[in-house]
């Protein structure tokens, strides 16, 4: 059996090099048979292609996409540099 | 004394799926910020099409808009046509060159580009063994040098350095140690601080930290999309 932290890296080099995501920043762990991806993307559909990614990567394994969706609709703060 | 205030944001990673909202985000930019500063990543996958998505969210601002690209803007060898669509958009666009903006009587200089990686003093790559390493590290030099040099010449009130790659490890506090080297290059800081700056800006640590600083003194911040947590960040410099 493959050992959980090369399937880990494997989804993780999926995520990064798919045409779909290309998304470098996500976080994989694998414990047993379930696969979690962590981690923080600007729309809704971005997550979902991830889940989809890592599920196609790692068919064995339960995907738990906990994927945060961060609305940044709103400017930030203001700083005063002296 | 009037303040310069800079918007700033990077990372903003646009495709078609979520064309037209970002720039909603962008409503009132003008009563807020004076110059909008963005530094890379602006695409998913680099391509032409998502260059274009980049340049219609980004045009017809009612300040200037200066933007360096990313990793993510190189990856489908479509860079030259972004930047010109972004400029065909308004877009001053840097590439390890200089432009100095009038700012309500300021002249602001801008300097940067995309800049790279190599690591931080101490724990770096070096100009030794294989091409594919001597390439790699070569590469930063040449960026920082080019840098260091556009800051030396430009005639300006203020100068602001943009970046996608970081000059500094404290802004990247939150990713793993083990990808620094992939995150940005010392021999960035070292080159600013050799010119002096007012403020460099960058993106590309998705997971860092805003707020930190160059051994010189000079203010760094990380104004990754994900690291704001909000549509852009905006810095107010002092007027002289
Ligand atoms: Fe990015
Ligand atoms: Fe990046």
């Amino acid at each position: 059996m493959e050992a959980p932290q090369y399937v880990a890296a494997r989804v993780q080099a999926a995520l990064a090099e798919d045409r779909r995501t290309h998304e470098l920043g996500i976080r994989v762990d694998v414990r047993g048979d379930q696969l979690f991806l962590r981690g923080q993307v600007s729309g809704a559909e971005q997550r979902e292609r991830l889940g989809e990614v890592a599920r196609e990567a790692a068919p064995d394994l339960h995907v738990h996409n906990e994927i945060n969706v961060v609305e940044v609709g709103r400017p930030g703060e203001v700083e005063h540099l002296d | 004394m009037t303040e310069l205030r800079i918007a700033a944001v990077g990372d903003i990673h646009l495709g078609e799926d979520v064309r037209g909202q970002y720039r909603k985000s962008l409503d009132g930019i003008g009563d807020r910020a004076d110059i909008l500063m963005v530094a890379g990543d602006l695409t998913r996958h680099g391509t032409l099409e998502e260059g274009r998505v980049v340049a219609d969210e980004l045009r017809d601002l009612p300040i200037p808009v200066v933007a360096v690209l990313g990793n993510h803007d190189y990856h489908s060898d479509m860079q030259h046509e972004i930047a010109s669509e972004l400029r065909d958009a308004g877009v001053i666009v840097l590439n390890d060159d200089s432009a100095v903006i009038e700012c309500d009587g300021t002249r602001l200089g801008v300097v940067g580009g995309k800049g790279f990686g190599g690591g931080f003093a101490g724990k770096c790559a070096s100009e030794f063994g294989e091409r594919e390493t001597k390439n790699f590290v070569r590469h930063t030099r040449l960026i920082a040098e080019s840098w260091q040099h556009a800051l030396k010449e430009i005639d300006a009130d203020r100068r602001v350095v943009l970046s996608h790659y970081s000059p500094i490890k404290e802004t990247l506090e939150g990713e793993p140690l083990e990808i620094y080297p992939f995150l940005g290059s010392y021999l960035l800081a070292e080159a600013v601080d050799t010119a002096g700056a007012d403020l460099i800006l960058h993106g590309h640590a998705h997971r860092g930290t805003e707020k930190g600083m160059t051994s010189g003194g000079i203010r760094v911040r990380n104004v990754a999309l994900p690291v704001l947590g909000a549509a852009y960040a905006v810095y107010c410099l002092a007027d002289e």
